[in-house]
């Protein structure tokens, strides 16, 4: 056998490595953060001159300004004597003030620029048509009075959706073969059918023919004073969206985290753990999810960005206040801010969900985290 | 016998498939001494990585049958509950390499914590002192203390092979039992494994279990050899005799199916395919393509009993062939 002594010394080489692996993370998400904000511009960039339609909105906002223009002069009591020279001029400096404040003689290159470094400062400006219930035509307030419904209503549904789904799958995993398990495939291809699907139905069924909750809509109308009774209202509304939603994909996810986790119970190594004899619990924690959870997280973050965007569909059935029907509305409109303003946000969302999920990733996996630093 | 080790009597595993029972091991017998190497061989599918998760208790999930008496020195393992068993005997008493090991490490977890894993858990010995532990059958294995803080990915496939050798060796276990350990690598590196196995064996006193297909690679290591065919064993002889002057027909061939060096002979295969272990013949299982088969053969089984007769000591032999003209007497009823 080896003397002590030696083992001894060498053992800290286990610190070393630790400092090792924190340098590589380090390095690994400078780079990740740098390609992330890049992906950013680029993508907000390209919006912004989509939804311009190249500058060719900027053409019809020149129209509009000049119908408005002559609209407001022509209706004002105090220029009806005016001579129709003076009053063209007027109208002519009038377009003109209001073309150099939309900086609109520019070309649009220059300014597709200055759009995109304001979108990026989240300066998001005012919206073309549209205004925030409140009657703020900020496009920061429309969205963010829209988000928190969203939020509210997607995030419970789909956190609810992912963490039965996940903890029923190891269930069925470890009994695979069983009679639940045969049902539970079964019942896999009704999510074939999307959540408003189901919540047409839902609100047939209990809000009409037996009238137990609201059929749509947040709150009821006027809202509750009391903080404990709009909770209480808001759950109400909320109870037909979030079952519809769940019924549409609860099996199918089971079906697919209990497949996923089969096939990781299946790797050599779990075989290895199960002939060293550790225990089950410890199986199951150390060999099967931990191995997994990388692809675990992804999909639940991923899960988490489609949360930003809403549903548009889901929102109109059941009326609700969200950030799918904003941005149809928007579409609906031409209400170009508001557009570029949800994209903008919905950019950075992703951005920062991807950014952590690489973080995640790298924590959890030293393949990534090594590997992804040493290049 | 007090040095006996490993006492096996009609290990049975049979799996549930659709067409039937598959009989993958099917009454197989055989005993390990103290330090000894046993070196089962036989060909794919004979039952031989069955015959390897029957004794470590790693039974599948489509179980038809689990059966016979294993005896460890004193005790009756094959008695003892499933939870006794983990406890007391897996891992601590008896280890198992597995064959296909390069994916056997947890890929993300580092290589000294999963080597010092079975220590930590099945004996509850504190971090360090397990690591320290780790750290010597590191060393003893020929792997650089360094690679206990690297992760399996960065570790080449000799490398890893060793790591799960330092593994199974970590809490120090009466028998180790080598399920192919050499077959997913190249030569040299099989021939560095086999190396160190053979030091293990001499500083030791560890006994082997080594399942193989590879009569070259076997024939390094062993003292003592069983031959399995179609989920039974054959023959069972020491080393010396196995590799000189084999007892069973199916043997005799198989020696000769192995390219030697410096022979004018040249290899001859065995022809034809082993039988299906859904339904077994009747018979001899290896009549079929036995050379020197009789009428006997294919009506009745032999059974596994001393090589040469019943006379004094025969019982005592540790010599036994599965084998007609083998049988005790030539005349009397099998068994």
């Amino acid at each position: 056998m080896t003397p002590e002594s030696s083992t001894e010394s060498r053992l800290p080489s286990l610190r070393r490595a630790r400092l090792r692996d924190l340098r590589h993370l380090l390095l690994f998400a400078v780079r990740r953060l740098v390609a992330l904000l890049v992906t950013v511009l680029v993508g907000v960039y390209l919006t912004i001159v989509v939804a311009n339609m190249g500058g060719q909105v900027d053409e019809l906002r020149l129209v509009q300004i000049r119908s408005e223009v002559v609209e407001t002069v022509r209706a004002d009591p105090a220029f009806f004597d005016m001579p129709g020279e003076e009053r063209n001029a007027l109208v002519e400096r009038q377009v003109a003030l209001e073309v150099e404040r939309l900086r609109l003689d520019q070309p649009f290159v220059v300014r597709s620029l200055d759009y995109l470094q304001r979108a990026m400062s989240l300066d998001l400006g005012r919206a073309e048509q549209m205004h925030s219930d409140r009657g703020s035509r900020e496009v920061r307030d429309i969205i963010t009075e829209r988000l928190p419904a969203t939020l509210l209503l997607f995030g419970t549904a789909n956190l609810l959706v992912f963490f039965t789904a996940v903890f029923a799958a190891l269930r069925l995993s470890r009994h695979y073969g069983s009679a639940l398990d045969r049902t539970v495939i079964a019942l896999a291809p009704s999510s074939a059918a999307p959540g408003w699907f189901y919540g047409i139905f839902l609100i047939l069924l209990l809000a009409f023919l037996f009238p137990l909750l609201p059929a749509g809509g947040m709150v009821t109308a006027p809202p509750p004073e009391n903080r404990l009774e709009y909770a209480a209202s808001l759950i109400r509304h909320m109870l037909l969206p979030v079952a519809a939603m769940f019924f549409s994909s609860i099996f199918v996810s089971i079906y697919s985290w209990r497949t996923f986790f089969l096939i990781h119970s299946s790797e050599d190594y779990v075989e290895m753990a199960r002939a060293k004899g550790l225990p089950s619990h410890r199986i199951e924690r150390r060999y099967i999810l931990r191995p997994a959870l990388a692809p675990i997280i992804t999909s639940f973050l991923l899960m988490l960005i489609g949360l930003w965007s809403g549903a548009i569909i889901l929102e109109q059935v059941f009326n609700w206040p969200g950030l799918g029907s904003l941005l149809f509305q928007a579409i609906g409109h031409r209400d170009t801010p508001v557009i570029i303003g949800g994209v903008v946000i919905f950019a950075y969302l992703l951005a920062a969900t991807v950014f952590v999920l690489d973080i995640l990733y790298a924590l959890l996996d030293p393949r990534v985290r090594i590997q992804g630093g040493r290049r | 016998m007090a040095d006996t080790l490993l006492k096996v009597e009609d290990l049975a595993l049979h799996y549930r498939t659709r067409g039937g029972a598959v009989r993958a091991v099917d009454g197989v017998s055989f005993d390990v001494k103290r330090g000894e190497a046993l070196v089962i061989l036989g060909e794919s599918g004979c039952g031989k990585s069955s015959l390897a998760r029957a004794l470590m208790r790693l039974l599948p999930r489509n179980l038809a049958h689990h059966g016979g008496r294993v005896r460890m020195g004193d005790t009756p393992i094959s008695e003892l509950s499933d939870e006794r068993f983990r406890r007391e005997v897996q891992w601590s008493r008896m280890a198992l390499v597995m064959q296909a090991s390069m994916n056997a490490l947890n890929p993300v977890v580092k290589v000294g914590e999963q080597v010092a894993e079975p220590l930590r858990e099945l004996k509850r010995w504190p971090r360090r002192r397990a690591l320290e532990r780790a750290a010597e059958v590191f060393q003893r294995v020929g792997l650089p203390l360094d690679f206990m803080a690297r992760y399996p990915f960065e570790l080449s496939g000799g490398m890893r092979q060793r790591a799960v050798l330092a593994m199974a060796l970590v809490a120090e276990p009466e028998l180790v039992i080598l399920d192919e350990p050499t077959s997913a690598l190249d030569v040299l590196t099989q021939a560095a494994i086999m190396n160190v196995l053979k030091e293990l064996k001499r500083d030791l006193g560890t006994s082997f279990i080594l399942i193989t297909h590879d009569v070259a690679t076997s024939s390094e290591l062993a003292d003592r050899v069983a031959l399995m065919y179609a989920g039974e064993l054959v023959e069972a002889c020491s080393a010396a005799r196995f590799f000189g002057e084999p007892a069973h027909p199916y043997s005799r061939l198989l020696m000769k199916s192995v390219p030697r060096l410096h022979e004018r002979e040249r290899p001859r295969a065995i022809l034809g395919q082993p039988p299906s272990l859904l339904d077994p013949p009747t018979g001899c299982r290896f009549a079929a393509r036995c050379p020197e088969r009789f009428a006997r053969c294919e009506a009745s089984p032999p059974a596994f009993v001393p090589e040469g007769g019943t006379g004094e000591g025969a019982a005592e032999s540790r010599h036994r062939v599965r084998c007609w003209l083998h049988a005790p007497s030539r005349g009397g009823e099998h068994g």
